[in-house]
């Protein structure tokens, strides 16, 4: 079994187009583009020069171990698992490439079928104060009459979509601006958000006071330092709980009603 | 609870663009691919550490995972790391640093170690964490990159220290921080000044023992902790050396301090063997060794105050070359820089020059040949260590030297010297922290510290994490000397040398002897005769066989107990 970050690199160089020049169950040999080898390679002087002096410019070859395991003794590459700085760039580079998105679905059937307007957008909810934690959501919202669709991306995993409109489909104009669906998603996340308690926060606020107190306590008898201040701002910033709220992809699909 | 709640807009912007352009488009392959790894990479919980997943190639001890797991978790990224020598504090440090990378929860980072130890530290991050740190090299680097490793002497000073106070950092980790331990200092204002939301504090120095010591060193980290210094010394100072309401102390430190004991980690240890190698004077260095005394007694009593009888003597049992240098140092003071040496000085200056053999080098060669392996000689005197490398090379043995005051790169170069191509490292003292030398496992101490501490220091450089084989120690000491008393008490009579490793400091503080430390500063650095040492050395060692016999006693009262019940 390849593993998830196999997987990923896999998809990644089939998307932009690199050609593969050897995998195996633990590892990727690729031939980058241009484009590619001048977001990875870090490399900018060499095509430069390339391009200053119309030399004939080669983009590099490389290899990924993506499985010590499973892979012959000889081969040389650079290892990459999760953590690795290599991985954060593709990682990156990957969002970039996918941040927006447009597909429709594809149908096998033979007379004229109408596709709704949906808009996606895959959402990253940061709870932060002194400790932090992540939740994913996937929303979708039909552009025509502002039906919600929750775990959305679940969804459009079990249907077929393609990048260009089918034939024999034709697309419904949404009613709803895509950027005003943007911020009804947004408020209905809001809302989604008050509902809950937020323990974490009301723990995080508790020991902020704490700390205040025990700061306090410090300097009692003296007119208050610098060094008091610049503690307190500290404070502030280890334990104010907040929530980040950040879109990491979506786009407009279109589907089958 | 009501929190503010904050969304990034720059998406929606973009969105419309695109659809207005018609592009470009996502591949929806590499879509779903990407949002997997997200979800992979996002931060489950609020708890538990990320990571080790992300460190495959890491082997982090269980006490390691542990501690970092409790300075996120329970002590919220403010912690003093106290580990013994070896338990890989800096393993520790690398995995806080990591998972509050991984968590999103810090992004500019300042680690402040000794000079010998930048490099290293940016090294280990890299390599083992691949975390990016950068080793400070140019004024720029302190806003330019992220994380910045310095020397807290070139961080403290201007220009850098207005730039590094305009910075906000999200961690500090400081390496070697008992060294701050006096809050007078300027490197103590200065890391009081540093914006941090998370700090680290490495020491292998227990501080349990001096108190202000440690209100100072947790005031650093959070101020108000143990109180404000007026509360601190009411609640817990008991006149000017004793300690009260002890256990409550030590439930307050164990907020801020993860201190790992050897025997706690669960990991084997290769043995230690420990050798006493008694050496005896030649008759020549036997007379050097007397009239000292009568050179410290001809002194007048104003001048006499001056003379350390007790450091020229342990000078003596090392080689003639440390007495000569401090000699001279001591006929600079009296003359002015006059380079003419008193009248007084004249006989012991005669007995050096009759001195044509140094008994423990020889010894130490006749060692070195047998063992025919890697050895590093530990001794405390700059003119020993030339003069045994000079010695060595006569005989044809391959030595480097090292020392504290080395530059970085120096350093690694004399270590990689070492490694590949001398037999003997010659080390002074101050070369001790942070180096990691587990390729070698024999050590020769060529005279003692007084220091119990500053001896497991040494040993620790070879006696740690990644040593496969038992490491020899051989003591020197020369027959019927204060040294040879200094090993006797503290080697021998505490069987200091025979407790697994780092037990030492273990028993400093179970003896409850509050400022040992200090006892044993009186004892060697302020008794004036070999008398008076002998004097306060018994008295201590009879307060220790007490400690040890209340403690046995305490043991088998709890262990009578236990019994009853069960």
């Amino acid at each position: 079994m390849k593993n998830e970050i196999h997987l990923f690199l896999e998809d990644y160089f089939k998307a932009t187009e690199c050609a593969f020049l050897e995998k195996t169950e633990g590892s990727l040999s690729v031939k980058l583009t241009p484009a590619i080898d001048k977001e990875l390679m870090n490399r900018p002087f060499y095509w430069h020069y390339a391009e200053k002096t119309g030399m004939k410019a080669e983009p590099l070859s490389v290899t990924f171990i993506t499985d010590q395991t499973k892979i012959p003794a000889d081969l040389e590459g650079e290892s990459i698992h999760f953590g690795t700085p290599r991985l954060q760039q593709i990682f990156q580079s990957a969002k970039e490439h996918t941040r927006f998105i447009r597909l429709y679905e594809q149908r096998a059937t033979g007379h004229r079928q109408p596709l709704h307007p949906w808009l996606l957008i895959n959402v990253k909810v940061s709870y932060e104060a002194n400790h932090k934690k992540d939740i994913f959501y996937s929303l979708g919202l039909n552009l025509i009459n502002g039906v919600i669709q929750e775990e959305f991306m679940d969804v459009l995993n079990r249907k077929q979509l393609v990048s260009k409109i089918p034939d024999f489909s034709f697309t419904i104009t949404p009613l709803i601006k895509p950027k005003s669906g943007v911020k009804r998603l947004q408020r209905f996340l809001t809302s989604q958000l008050e509902k809950e308690n937020h323990q974490w926060a009301v723990k995080a606020q508790k020991e902020w006071e704490e700390d205040l107190l025990l700061l306090d306590s410090f300097y009692e008898d003296e007119e208050k330092p610098e060094a008091y201040f610049i503690e307190k701002a500290a404070l502030e910033k280890q334990y104010s709980p907040k929530i980040d709220v950040n879109i990491i992809n979506g786009g407009v699909i279109y589907l089958h009603s | 609870m009501d929190v503010e709640i904050y969304f990034d807009h720059s998406w929606e912007e973009e969105l419309e663009k695109r659809i207005e352009q018609d592009g470009p488009w996502g591949s929806w392959p590499l879509f779903q691919s990407t949002i997997n790894m997200e979800r992979r990479m996002m931060v489950p919980d609020f708890e538990g550490l990320l990571a080790p997943s992300f460190l495959p190639e890491l082997t982090a001890l269980p006490h390691q995972l542990e501690a970092a797991r409790r300075v996120v978790e329970e002590m919220n990224g403010k912690a003093i790391l106290a580990d013994e020598v070896g338990l890989g504090k800096t393993i520790e440090a690398g995995l806080v640093l990591k998972e509050y990378l991984i968590r999103g929860l810090v992004k500019k980072v300042l680690i402040l170690a000794p000079a010998s130890l930048v490099s290293q530290w940016a090294h280990e991050l890299t390599t083992k964490f691949y975390i990016p740190a950068i080793a400070q090299k140019k004024f720029y680097a302190w806003d330019e990159h992220d994380i910045v490793i310095s020397s807290i002497d070139t961080a403290k000073r201007s220009p850098h220290k207005e730039k590094i106070y305009e910075q906000d950092y999200d961690l500090v980790i400081i390496d070697e921080a008992h060294k701050l331990k006096n809050h007078k200092t300027k490197n103590y204002q200065f890391v009081r000044h540093l914006k941090k939301k998370f700090c680290l504090l490495l020491t292998a120095t227990p501080i349990q023992n001096r108190l202000d010591e440690m209100f100072h060193l947790v005031s650093l980290l959070k101020p108000g902790h143990l109180g404000s210094e007026g509360q601190f010394s009411e609640q817990f100072k008991k006149g000017d050396r004793q300690v009260q309401n002890h256990h409550h102390l030590i439930k307050l430190m164990n907020k801020v301090m993860i201190r790992n004991r050897r025997q706690d980690t669960g990991v084997e240890w290769t043995a230690r063997k420990v050798e006493s190698v008694k050496v005896t004077f030649t008759e020549e260095e036997r007379s050097l060794y007397q009239a000292l005394e009568q050179l410290v007694r001809s002194q007048p009593d104003d001048v006499r105050s001056a003379f350390s009888l007790l450091t020229l003597q342990r000078e003596a049992c090392s080689s003639k070359e440390a007495v000569f240098f401090t000699l001279r140092n001591m006929a600079k003071k009296l003359n002015g820089n006059h380079l003419d040496f008193p009248e007084s000085f004249q006989n012991a200056l005669s007995h050096i020059q009759n001195i044509t053999h140094n008994s423990k080098a020889e010894k130490a060669l006749q060692l070195v040949q047998s063992i025919n392996d890697k050895v590093i000689i530990f001794t405390e005197y700059r003119a020993t260590q030339l003069y045994l490398q000079w010695f060595f090379k006569q005989n044809g043995i391959t030595s480097v030297p090292f020392r504290g005051g080395f530059k970085r790169g120096k350093k690694d170069w004399m270590k990689q010297l070492f490694e590949k191509q001398a037999q003997v490292l010659i080390a002074t003292e101050a070369g001790g922290e942070g180096l990691n030398l587990q390729f070698c496992h024999h050590v020769i101490n060529f005279d003692l510290p007084w220091n119990p501490m500053r001896l497991e220091q040494r040993i620790g450089r070879v006696h740690r994490f990644g040593q496969t084989k038992d490491v020899c120690i051989y003591n020197f000491s020369i027959e019927n000397t204060i040294e040879d008393r200094i090993l006797q008490l503290l080697y021998e009579k505490i069987h200091l040398f025979e407790q697994a490793v780092g037990q030492l400091d273990d028993i400093l503080e179970r003896i409850d002897l509050p400022n040992m430390q200090e006892h044993l500063v009186d004892i060697f650095q302020h008794s004036k005769t070999e008398g008076e040492l002998h004097v306060k050395m018994k008295n201590l060692e009879a307060a220790i066989e007490l400690a040890n016999e209340w403690k046995k006693e305490e043991e088998r009262f709890s262990e009578e107990r236990n019994s009853s019940i069960s």
